[in-house]
């Protein structure tokens, strides 16, 4: 390098301000071209982060048009409140819940459909609908499945005598969170199927071949092709679901509104009504700060998890 | 990059792009969750936002916005949001410099927009002849910190209503049914658990605002408050015997709806009008919405019973309101006095199913002659509002949490107040 530089310099001066101009139109020119991207990327991704971060610090009261400074006391009161903990808990499981029985539940249906069933376009089609039926619309036909009084599920299950008087899911703090999870699920397996499906498509049929003619049994194969072809599939699939759950509103709004007794609310229904029926702006934008720290942790940590030993995905 | 194909060893992506996606997912997730939209979809001369514009009203708007338009020569840009949004559209309009001219908004919301000093005192307006047109008590529902917000625009109270087949069927007397206080209420309830085929009472317990509005009749009635001056008094000992007696309903009794938990006010009420529910505490709509159907039971209206202090109805005011963001401060007021005109408010009482606000039309033989509406204007005699605090949403909450620990047995109504008495008087301090 610093004998080209060398070879430049010995140079006259006309030739080093126009090497110069090269210079610095090669270093600046790449820059140039991408500032265009930079500068919509930190308004729609940079901007919403820092001014939730700003927001946070304020206190932004129901009775007031003054935004006040208060610093962390958000984050104090939070994590001194006994609902916070309880949230966590409640996200957390409502998350590994239903990103466990979407990702179970899609391959199994992708599994299906890869091999030469009958109907089978039919049936990749069909697994699609739920997918493309609005969130809420959805929520709402569920919310009237488990309806005590008119749902199918309780003309169901008393018909087949396991329950003598109707039972309402969404009303008992207990299971109306798994109310909701089931909604879910049914809304977000096609897309993970789809998913594995393309994913199946790609592995190459000789590997099965071979692994026929050695003997493998078909669990074999699935456990030593498919779950390691699938590997990089699965691993986005899951990701993206566990945000998307994670973040997920409508199916838990349209059904419970987090109730009864708060037992179906996650971090986002929280923070929701933190911010739109309570009026405390400020607080609200806490809890998305910190919602979005869980998001983040957890995603270097899964990142970690499957990068181990300089492995890319 | 190119990644055509998920499943194949070369295209991978790297620990920096994967970041970088879910950087953008996390931004958009937390845009999502405290972010608002822009709903100003034109400008007109002047924007009228409301909520809840259904079907037996549209009509009445469009006819009644375009004879404003003519009359006034100016554009009106007319809005309607469901009332599930309604708060949190007028609270990101106003906080974002939005907001639109007038409004229509449960009075209730009042201090907490007048905190935000979002709203035009209408003080020389309510005080003077048009102001005395509305009832007295529904002015005073928009007094707020010395002056007055807002007009009243629609009113609702509760009735009890009951089955009359269904009290033939235990055994009771439909024409005679002798509802007058909650213990009256209960042994009629009994009767029917023991002798008909439907449940006995409806008792929504699910969403926060019901649960809490069907509630209070019960608190106030056995002579407890919700706030005394300015502090919390949720767990006295009169509100203790009022939560008991309610959740006993549930819990001991078993006269209600099988799991209150999972039914709003809309699910009760619609057992009901299907003549499915003995009795339920509803608005007027409840009974229009049966004659309009094609069931064929009879049922009975009768006042919501009284309880060991009296007789209380919880009544709901909505109003219309300006904004101190309005550029048309005197367009706006033409806005009330054409929507006050006095045909005009008679015909949108009569198809809302709201209670008239003006006196001058409550008097009408429509409303005072109907056997479906009778009971309800009479009903506003009992009258009573929910307390006037800014933090009334998380308050009612709060309480509503109790409520639904009582009913659901989780807790002891003394328990349960007492723990939410906690959490109030810090919400309150």
């Amino acid at each position: 390098m610093s004998s080209v530089k060398q070879e430049y310099n010995d140079r006259p001066t006309d030739s080093r301000i126009e090497w110069l101009r090269t210079e610095v139109w090669e270093s600046y020119a790449p820059y140039l071209l991408i500032a265009p991207a930079i500068v919509f990327l930190l308004s729609v991704v940079a901007y919403p982060i820092l001014e939730t971060f700003r927001l946070s610090l304020y206190q932004s009261p129901t009775n007031s048009p003054v935004e006040t400074y208060v610093g962390v006391e958000h984050y104090v009161t939070i994590l001194q409140s006994e609902i916070f903990y309880q949230l966590l808990w409640q996200t957390g499981r409502w998350v590994a819940v239903s990103v466990m029985l979407k990702t179970v539940l899609g391959l199994l249906i992708a599994v299906h459909l890869n091999q030469e069933i009958a109907g089978r376009k039919f049936f990749r089609t069909a697994f699609l609908i739920p997918w493309g039926i609005p969130y809420a619309i959805s929520a709402v036909v569920f919310r009237w499945i488990h309806h005590p009084q008119y749902g199918s599920l309780n003309a169901i299950l008393l018909e087949l005598g396991l329950i003598s008087s109707p039972i309402g899911v969404l009303g008992n703090p207990s299971t109306a969170w798994f109310g909701a999870v089931l909604a879910d699920v049914w809304i977000g397996t096609p897309f993970m199927a789809i998913i594995f499906l393309a994913g199946l498509q790609s592995i190459p049929d000789d590997l099965y071949e071979a692994a026929a003619i050695d003997g493998a049994e078909w669990w074999h194969q699935f456990r030593y092709i498919t779950l390691p072809q699938l590997k990089s599939v699965i691993l986005i699939a899951t990701l993206l679901a566990t945000i998307w759950t994670f973040v997920s509103f409508d199916v838990i709004w349209t059904m419970t509104r987090g109730g009864p007794m708060n037992s179906s609310a996650t971090l986002v229904i929280w923070i929701y009504r933190v911010a739109f029926d309570q009026g405390s702006l400020g607080e609200a934008a806490a809890y998305s700060v910190i919602g979005f720290a869980f998001l983040l942790v957890f995603a270097v940590l899964y990142l970690r998890l499957y990068t181990r030993g300089g492995e890319s995905l | 990059m190119t990644h055509n194909n998920p499943g194949d060893g070369d295209g991978r992506i790297n620990r920096r792009q994967m970041m970088s996606l879910f950087g953008a997912g996390g931004a958009v997730a937390i845009a999502g969750c405290i972010g608002g939209d822009d709903p100003r979809s034109s400008d007109g001369d002047i924007q009228f936002l409301t909520m809840g514009v259904g079907d037996n009203i549209e009509e009445f708007f469009e006819e009644n916005n375009a004879a404003f338009e003519e009359e006034y020569d100016v554009e009106l840009d007319f809005t309607s949001v469901t009332w599930d949004n309604a708060q949190s559209t007028l609270n990101t309009r106003v906080d974002g410099g939005e907001a639109p001219d007038v409004s229509r908004l449960p009075a209730r919301w009042i201090p907490e927009f007048a905190g935000k000093e979002a709203l035009v005192p209408l003080d020389e307006m309510m005080e003077g002849e048009f102001g005395d047109r509305f009832y007295e008590g529904l002015v005073e529902s928009n007094y707020y910190d010395g002056h007055y917000y807002g007009a009243p625009w629609a009113q609702s109270n509760k009735c009890l209503y009951y089955n009359k087949d269904v009290f033939e069927e235990a055994g009771l007397d439909p024409e005679d049914p002798g509802l007058d206080t909650w213990d009256d209420m209960l042994e009629a309830a009994i009767e029917i658990r023991d002798n008909a085929s439907t449940s006995a009472y409806g008792l929504p317990a699910n969403a926060a605002l019901e649960t809490g509005s069907q509630y209070y009749h019960y608190h106030w009635s056995f002579g407890a408050d919700l706030v005394d001056d300015g502090s919390p008094v949720v767990n006295s000992d009169e509100g203790v015997e009022a939560l008991s007696f309610y959740s006993d309903l549930v819990q001991d009794h078993e006269i209600t709806q099988p799991s209150p938990l999972s039914s709003s006010r809309q699910d009760v009420r619609r057992l009901f009008e299907n003549g499915d529910l003995g009795m339920v505490i509803a608005h007027v709509y409840a009974g229009l919405n049966i004659e309009d159907s094609d069931q064929d039971f009879d049922y009975g209206i009768v006042q919501v019973p009284e309880g060991p202090a009296g007789r209380y109805n919880l009544s709901t005011v909505d109003s219309l309101v300006i904004y101190t963001q309005t550029e048309n401060e005197d367009l706006a007021r033409d806005l009330f006095r054409f929507y006050y005109d006095e045909e005009r408010r008679f015909e949108y009482s009569q198809s809302k199913g709201f209670l008239p606000v003006l006196e001058s039309v409550a008097d009408r033989d429509f409303f005072t002659e109907d056997e479906n509406w009778a009971p309800f204007v009479e009903a506003s005699e009992y009258a009573r509002s929910r307390p006037k605090i800014p933090s009334f949403n998380e308050f009612n909450n709060r309480v509503v949490t109790a409520i639904q620990e009582a009913v659901g047995g989780e807790k002891s109504a003394q328990d349960a107040l007492d723990d939410a008495q906690a959490d109030l008087e810090e919400i309150l301090e």
